[in-house]
């Protein structure tokens, strides 16, 4: 009988779960429509409920509810399997993530290990989205889902790991407990924005979202795809881009501290307090959709290789050393933000001296050409 | 790279100003009062009949024939209430094929069509563009009491007088 309860209850919490984030993913796509709309001084979706709200509603009902068009030759097994293998690991993530003290589906001592390990299976749902749909675009969508999602791994784990240093804990309860005094951000805003630019390029949001680049390879592993399980896909990527914002929030912004809230409230006020720093985050990740156009490959390549990687290496030395010889918190900052602007300033540099190689080499027609033709 | 930060202060401030929607269906942007929309026949409300007698001469001018006149003997001139012996029966003008040129206005020798401020063409059947006589009517109605119309024919009849 207990068994019967104990099941149940699981199942309702991960129902529960499912539901929570559905109606995350459609707040998210109103938030994302509405934020850009000012930021071109339009207003967004108004006409579907009061303000709009309804819209993503709308949409849903549309994408379900269009034809499920199928390639005759696609890979059938592949390519039914591909969204599940996306939607599933961004799902899974959530059952160690804390929305408050204590409330969470299960609590972790590997939780930040989990999280990580699962985030990367996505990358197989791609390639094989990619691979099952027999058409050029998606193979090279899914390829370069792979290159970009591999090679920004390394600096994600790398700025997580600096946070597992200084909290001596994988857990993600211990590591917000740990923010107690000070929050992350400010001893290691390196680390701060490494992951954050990483987990961009994670979630294939904007300044970063070469595979499923429309103007390049048409909706990358996605082109084949329609209907139902094209909002797979859709909603996978919403998740995991809130997945991150909660992350960093987790992480690097103190969870659901806040200064001055102590004692038995901290669990019922620290929902609202975690969910407004997660939108927050959230709309810093919009606002930058709306105003960075998309890398070249090669550019985000040798970003991710050059910079952020040889950062994130930096950043956990750095944390060694602080930890080692027990620096103060507020030398290790101020190493950090030196760090951050002077790699700032010397590739403002390079940038500005590139510009220089340029020169305009202005094609003079040969003039005999042009006497034939009157 | 700093270009970055800056490309963010941009956005951020294009954010916070108003935005320039005007909601369409529900909410119209002010027309200028010399706009010049479809062409509609005007109402004189001293006599209370059309100005046009139905002389058809924008017909015969109109560039893309998208208009058709009717004329009748006026019942009201019979009476002795009004000047006009004739008087148009049926008008109607295709709005999907009239260029909005204005020559029918130019051509009228009674001032009976003007240029109104009616400019929306979006229908749910093809032909509820064609409109009859009292659509027209009507349209020149709303345009005199928007504008504060006034017949120019008074002056032109003075104008005539003085050089002859």
């Amino acid at each position: 009988m207990s068994l019967i309860i104990d099941v149940g209850m699981r199942i309702s919490l991960i129902l529960g779960l499912l539901t929570g984030l559905s109606v995350v993913v459609l707040s998210l796509v109103w938030v994302e429509r509405k934020f850009l709309g000012r930021i071109q001084m339009r207003m967004g979706p108004m006409v579907v409920g009061p303000y709009g709200l309804l819209q993503p509603v709308a949409d849903a009902i549309k994408l379900v509810a269009k034809e499920d068009l199928l390639s005759p030759w696609v890979d059938r097994i592949v390519y039914w399997v591909a969204p599940l293998a996306v939607f599933i690991p961004s799902f899974m993530i959530w059952v160690t993530i804390p929305i408050s003290r204590d409330i969470v589906i299960r609590n972790m001592d590997m939780g930040l290990f989990y999280i990580i390990a699962f985030s990367v299976l996505s990358i197989v749902g791609l390639v094989a989205a990619g691979w099952a749909s027999s058409n050029k675009y998606a193979v090279l969508g899914g390829f370069r889902a792979a290159a970009q999602l591999i090679s920004y791994e390394i600096p994600l784990i790398m700025a997580v790991l600096g946070v597992a240093m200084l909290a001596q804990s994988l857990n993600l309860q211990e590591i917000v407990n740990q923010q107690d005094t000070y929050v992350y951000a400010l001893v290691q805003p390196l680390g701060l924005l490494i992951f954050f630019i990483a987990g961009l390029a994670e979630i294939g949001r904007t300044p970063f979202d070469i595979h499923p680049a429309e103007s390049e390879v048409v909706g990358g592993p996605f082109v084949e795809y329609s209907g139902a399980h094209w909002s797979i896909f859709f909603l996978a990527e919403y998740i995991n881009t809130f997945a991150i914002a909660a992350l960093t929030v987790l992480l690097f912004l103190g969870g659901w501290l806040l200064p001055g809230l102590s004692g038995g409230a901290i669990t019922t006020v620290g929902i609202f307090v975690f969910f407004a720093k997660t939108y927050l985050v959230i709309l810093v990740i919009f606002w930058f959709r709306g105003t960075y156009p998309r890398l070249r490959i090669d550019q985000l390549m040798s970003f991710g290789w050059k910079m952020l990687v040889p950062l994130s290496f930096i950043n956990i030395i750095l944390t060694g050393c602080y930890m080692f010889y027990g620096w103060p918190a507020w030398l290790m900052s101020i190493i950090s933000v030196t760090i951050l602007v002077s790699v700032f300033w010397l590739v403002s540099k390079r940038m500005n001296n590139t510009k220089k190689e340029y020169t305009v080499h202005i094609y003079k027609p040969e003039s005999s050409e042009v006497k034939n033709a009157g | 790279m700093l270009g970055n930060l800056k490309g963010l202060l941009v956005t951020l401030s294009t954010m916070l100003r108003k935005p320039v929607t005007y909601q369409y269906p529900k909410e119209h942007k002010p027309i200028e009062s010399r706009y010049m929309g479809f062409p509609v026949l005007m109402w004189d409300s001293q006599i209370s009949e059309p100005y046009c007698t139905g002389c058809m001469v924008c017909v015969r001018y109109c560039p893309t024939q998208c208009m058709t006149a009717v004329m009748k003997d006026n019942p009201l001139h019979a009476e002795g209430v009004s000047k006009r012996r004739k008087i148009v029966d049926s008008f109607e003008i295709n709005f999907g094929r009239c260029i909005v040129c204005g020559i029918c206005v130019d051509v009228c020798n009674f001032d009976a069509i003007e240029m109104s401020h009616e400019h929306e063409l979006s229908k749910y059947a093809r032909n509820d563009n064609r409109s009859d006589l009292t659509r027209l009517l009507e349209m020149g109605r709303n345009y005199q009491e928007e504008t504060g119309w006034e017949p120019k024919t008074n002056a032109k009849e003075s104008e005539g007088e003085a050089s002859s």
